[in-house]
C-alpha cells in the first residue's frame, strides 16, 4: 500500500476563463497534516473539492487514499471524510438522525450505524443533545455534529476546510486537540486555513497557495528560514552615537542597518547567540542603548512576503 | 461550549482502522434520502397547510358551481361533486408536483447535500428518495381529501370505491410523472424563488383552461381549443371516467404513458443535472 495518502499532480481547474487552479503538485504521507494556507480565493477549496471527487480537476490528475479521484471517485469517497467551510448537518434531523443517515449511506447495518452514532455523539459531547433537531444547536455544536459525521466511516483521509473560522477561541483550540488525536491514529489530514497560528501549530507540511498556485511549500520552520532572517534591533539612547555604533558592528563581522527614524539599528543574525555579539560589541565602543530585540519570522511574514497581499 | 471532551481512547475508536463498511446498495440510499424527506412530516402543519387550498376549491367550487350540474356537455345524472373531485384530485397532485421542484431546489441549498456529494451514493437516489416521499406526502393529502368529500359533500360516484381508488391513483401516477418535468428544471435552474414561478405560472392556465371545474363545450370557441390541448384535461378525464366506472382505456392509457414519458424523460435529464456540483 501506497504511503502517499494524498497526491496531486499538475491539477488545474477553470471556472469559465478562470483559472481557480493553475497546475498544483502536492504530496501528503500518511498520518500527517497537511496545512493548505491562503487568503480567500486563493483556491483552496477548490482544491479541497476536487481531492473529495466534488469538482472534477480541468486538468492534470490527483490520487487520495491510493485511487483516481475522476475514474475511481466511489472508492475515494467511501475512504474520506469532508468537512466543509460551511457545517453540512441537516437542520430538520436530529444530532443522532443526522448521523444515523451517515452511517447507513456508507453502509452500516441499523445496528452499527446506531452503535457507531453512540460512540461518536460520546466523543464530541454531544450524547445530551443527541435528539434535539440540529436547527437548535449553537455553530460550536455544529461543528462538532459535522465533524462527527465526517469521521463516522473510519476514514483514512480527512479534509478540513476553515475548520475554525467562526469558532470561539475555546473552540478552536479544542478542535486542534481533536485533529492531533485523529493524527496520532495514523489519519491523514489536510487542513486549510487562514490562520498562521493554526497551520504552525497542527501542520507538518505548510503549502501556501496564491491565485491559484503554490507559491511555497516546506516544514513551518523552513518556510520561516526562506524569508525572513533573525535579526536583532538595537535603538540607540543617543541618535548621534549611530555612525560610531555601525562601525562597531560591522567590524564585528555583522551587516547592520540603519534606520534614523526610529533611533535603531538592525542587523541580520545567523542565530540568537549572536545576541551577544551584538551586545559585546557596543559595550566595546560605550554605547548606550533602551532596547535591544530579537526578531523571529513569523509565518505571518511567510505569507505576505510570499503573496505580497495583507493577511485578511 | 468549550468541552470537547473527547479522551484520546474515544478518538482513536472514532477514528482508526480504515473504512469499515463497504457502500450502500442503491436501494438503501433511496430509502434512507426518502425516511430524512419524511421526517418533515412529523410536524403535521406541514401536511395542513398543504390541504388548505384544495379544501377552500373543494368547498368554494362545490358551492358556486353546483348549479352546472343542469348545463351543456354535463354527464346526465351525475352531482356536481363527483364531477368534480376526480379533477381536485388530479390538479392538486399536478400542483404538488409542480411544488416538488421548489422544494428541491430548497433541499439542494441546505449544506447535508455538500456532503452527500463527497459520500460513496449516487445523487440520483437523493432524487428517487425526495421523489418517493413525495409521493407518500401527496397520497395522504389526496386520501383526507377524498374522505372529506364522502363526508361532507356527499361524494359518491358510479363507479364506486373501485373507481375511485383508481381515480386517486391515476392522479398520483400524473403527478409523479410530472413532477420530475420539475425536478429536472430544479436540477439545472437551482433557484427556489424562480421553480417557485414556474409552478406557479404553468398551473393556473393548466388548470382553469381544461376540464377541470366546467364541461368544455360550454366555454367560448379559443378557450375550448385550449383546453382540448391541454394534457391535464386528458387526466382529468381520465379519472373522472374512472370514477364514474366508465373510464375508456384508450384515455385512462394515453394519461398513463404520457405520465410514464415524463417521468422518463425527466429522470434522464434529472440525474445529469444533479450530478453538477
Amino acid at each position: 500500500m501506497t504511503d502517499l495518502m494524498i497526491e496531486a499532480d499538475d491539477v488545474g481547474r477553470k471556472f469559465g476563463d478562470v483559472a481557480a487552479l493553475d497546475g498544483i503538485s502536492l504530496q501528503v504521507p500518511r498520518g500527517t497534516v497537511l496545512g493548505l494556507l491562503g487568503h480567500n480565493g486563493a483556491g483552496k477549496t477548490t482544491l479541497v473539492n476536487i481531492l473529495s471527487t466534488v469538482l472534477p480537476p480541468s486538468s492534470g490528475s490527483a490520487r487520495v487514499a491510493g485511487h483516481d479521484v475522476v475514474r475511481q471517485g466511489h472508492e475515494v469517497r467511501r475512504r474520506i471524510g469532508l468537512t466543509g467551510q460551511f457545517a453540512s448537518v441537516d437542520e430538520q434531523l436530529t444530532g443522532e438522525e443526522n448521523l444515523v443517515m451517515i452511517a447507513r449511506l456508507l453502509g452500516a447495518s441499523r445496528a452499527e450505524a446506531r452503535q457507531r452514532t453512540a460512540e461518536l455523539l460520546e466523543t464530541f459531547d454531544l450524547t445530551a443533545a443527541a435528539r434535539r433537531r440540529a436547527s437548535t444547536y449553537s455553530g460550536g455544536m455544529r461543528r462538532r455534529l459535522d465533524l462527527a459525521s465526517s469521521l463516522i466511516g473510519h476514514p483514512e483521509v480527512v479534509f478540513l476546510d476553515e475548520p475554525t473560522t467562526g469558532l470561539d477561541p475555546a473552540s478552536r483550540v479544542a478542535l486542534w486537540e481533536v485533529v492531533e488525536r485523529l493524527v496520532d491514529d495514523g489519519t491523514t489530514v489536510l487542513l486549510t486555513t487562514q490562520y498562521l497560528e493554526e497551520a504552525d501549530r497542527l501542520a507538518d507540511a505548510i503549502t501556501v497557495l496564491s491565485e491559484g498556485k503554490v507559491v511555497a511549500s516546506g516544514t513551518a520552520a523552513q518556510l520561516k528560514a526562506d524569508v525572513g532572517q533573525r535579526s536583532v534591533t538595537v535603538v540607540l539612547q543617543e541618535p548621534g552615537d549611530a555612525p560610531t555604533a555601525l562601525r562597531a558592528l560591522r567590524e564585528a563581522g555583522l551587516s547592520p542597518l540603519h534606520d534614523a527614524e526610529r533611533r535603531a539599528l538592525t542587523t541580520p543574525v545567523e542565530s540568537s547567540r549572536q545576541l551577544a555579539v551584538v551586545v559585546r560589541a557596543l559595550d566595546e565602543v560605550a554605547i548606550d542603548f533602551v532596547e535591544l530585540t530579537l526578531h523571529e519570522p513569523t509565518l505571518d511574514d511567510v505569507y505576505l512576503t510570499l503573496t505580497g497581499r495583507q493577511a485578511a | 461550549m468549550s468541552t470537547m471532551t473527547a479522551e484520546r481512547s474515544d478518538v482513536r475508536r472514532a477514528a482508526s482502522g480504515g473504512p469499515r463498511w463497504h457502500g450502500s446498495s442503491v436501494f438503501t440510499q433511496v430509502m434512507v434520502f426518502a425516511g430524512r424527506s419524511l421526517r418533515a412530516l412529523r410536524e403535521p402543519r406541514l401536511l395542513i397547510m398543504s390541504l388548505i387550498q384544495p379544501f377552500i376549491m373543494l368547498v368554494l367550487f362545490s358551492q358556486v358551481f353546483r348549479g352546472i350540474a343542469n348545463g351543456p356537455g354535463f354527464p346526465a345524472g351525475a352531482n356536481y361533486i363527483d364531477y368534480l373531485m376526480p379533477a381536485i384530485l388530479v390538479t392538486t397532485s399536478t400542483q404538488a408536483a409542480m411544488g416538488a421542484g421548489a422544494g428541491l431546489a430548497n433541499d439542494l441549498r441546505n449544506g447535508v447535500l455538500a456532503r452527500f456529494r463527497a459520500l460513496p451514493v449516487r445523487m440520483v437516489s437523493v432524487l428517487v428518495g425526495r421523489s418517493l416521499y413525495d409521493l407518500v406526502r401527496n397520497t395522504l393529502q389526496l386520501g383526507i381529501l377524498l374522505v372529506a368529500a364522502a363526508a361532507l359533500f356527499g361524494f359518491a360516484p358510479a363507479g364506486g370505491v373501485v373507481g375511485t381508488v383508481s381515480a386517486l391513483a391515476l392522479a398520483l401516477f400524473v403527478g409523479w410523472g410530472v413532477s420530475w418535468v420539475l425536478i429536472a428544471l430544479a436540477t439545472w435552474l437551482r433557484n427556489v424563488e424562480v421553480m417557485q414561478m414556474v409552478g406557479f405560472v404553468a398551473m393556473f392556465p393548466l388548470m382553469f383552461a381544461s376540464s377541470a371545474f366546467v364541461p368544455i363545450d360550454g366555454m367560448p370557441g379559443w378557450l375550448q381549443a385550449v383546453a382540448r390541448v391541454n394534457p391535464l384535461t386528458y387526466a382529468v378525464d381520465a379519472s373522472r371516467g374512472l370514477a364514474f366506472g366508465h373510464a375508456s382505456l384508450s384515455s385512462v392509457a394515453g394519461a398513463v404513458v404520457t405520465s410514464a414519458v415524463l417521468a422518463l424523460v425527466g429522470g434522464v435529464l434529472a440525474a445529469r443535472g444533479i450530478r453538477r456540483p
